[in-house]
């Protein structure tokens, strides 16, 4: 999947680690995310929504 | 506290501290089983000394567990996926020495299984840390 997570959490002014705390993840994972090379399960993807305040198909889309 | 609404920045810290501490208590207690075996420990009492490295060894499987349980979903795949790499092979390893040993080509103890599937897998868990960078 696409995502537009890179944008959005830069719009905010975060880091990786700074999204990494606030959804309770490893940066890690926040990196693996951004660069499509893994797609999250849907509870983190409502968590990641929910954080952006925003609709998980906002955020996801299929390549 | 329960461990999976622990922080999962903290998981890899901790799990690290956690397995330095229960390996030491592997020698420890390996080293302790060689000297009560060396004093020709009562009968009764034989089991139990031969058993005392084992328990640092459930120690150590507590310790994986609940770094699992804290960890997050991606992590979690990585973890699995550098398990049954370093499971794969050190069977192969195993099995390869179990043929040298029934060949009467060498003639390690069983003990050592338990530290070469350790290092095994920590040589795993480096070699996919570096291939996913």
């Amino acid at each position: 999947m696409k995502n537009k997570l890179p944008a959005l959490r830069a719009a905010r002014g975060l880091t990786q680690g700074d999204l990494a705390d606030a959804l309770n993840v490893s940066r890690q994972t926040v990196n693996a995310i951004e660069t499509e090379r893994y797609d999250p399960s849907l509870p983190l993807a409502f968590a990641i929504a929910k954080f952006f305040k925003c609709r998980i198909e906002d955020i996801f889309s299929v390549k | 506290m329960n461990a999976a609404a622990a922080p999962v920045k903290y998981a890899g810290r901790d799990y690290i501290i956690e397995v330095v501490i229960a390996s030491a208590l592997y020698v420890g207690a390996a080293a302790i089983r060689h000297w009560l075996i060396a004093r020709a420990t009562p009968l009764g009492l034989a089991v139990p000394a031969a058993l005392v490295p084992s328990l640092p060894v459930w120690g150590l499987l507590w310790v994986v567990w609940r770094y699992y349980r804290r960890i997050d979903e991606f992590e979690k795949i990585r973890f699995l996926e550098t398990l049954a790499i370093s499971f794969g092979v050190g069977s192969c390893l195993l099995v390869s020495y179990a043929f040298l040993a029934d060949a009467g080509v060498s003639q390690l103890g069983i003990t050592w299984a338990w530290p070469t599937l350790a290092v095994t897998w920590g040589l795993a868990g480096a070699i996919m840390h570096f291939v996913r960078r």
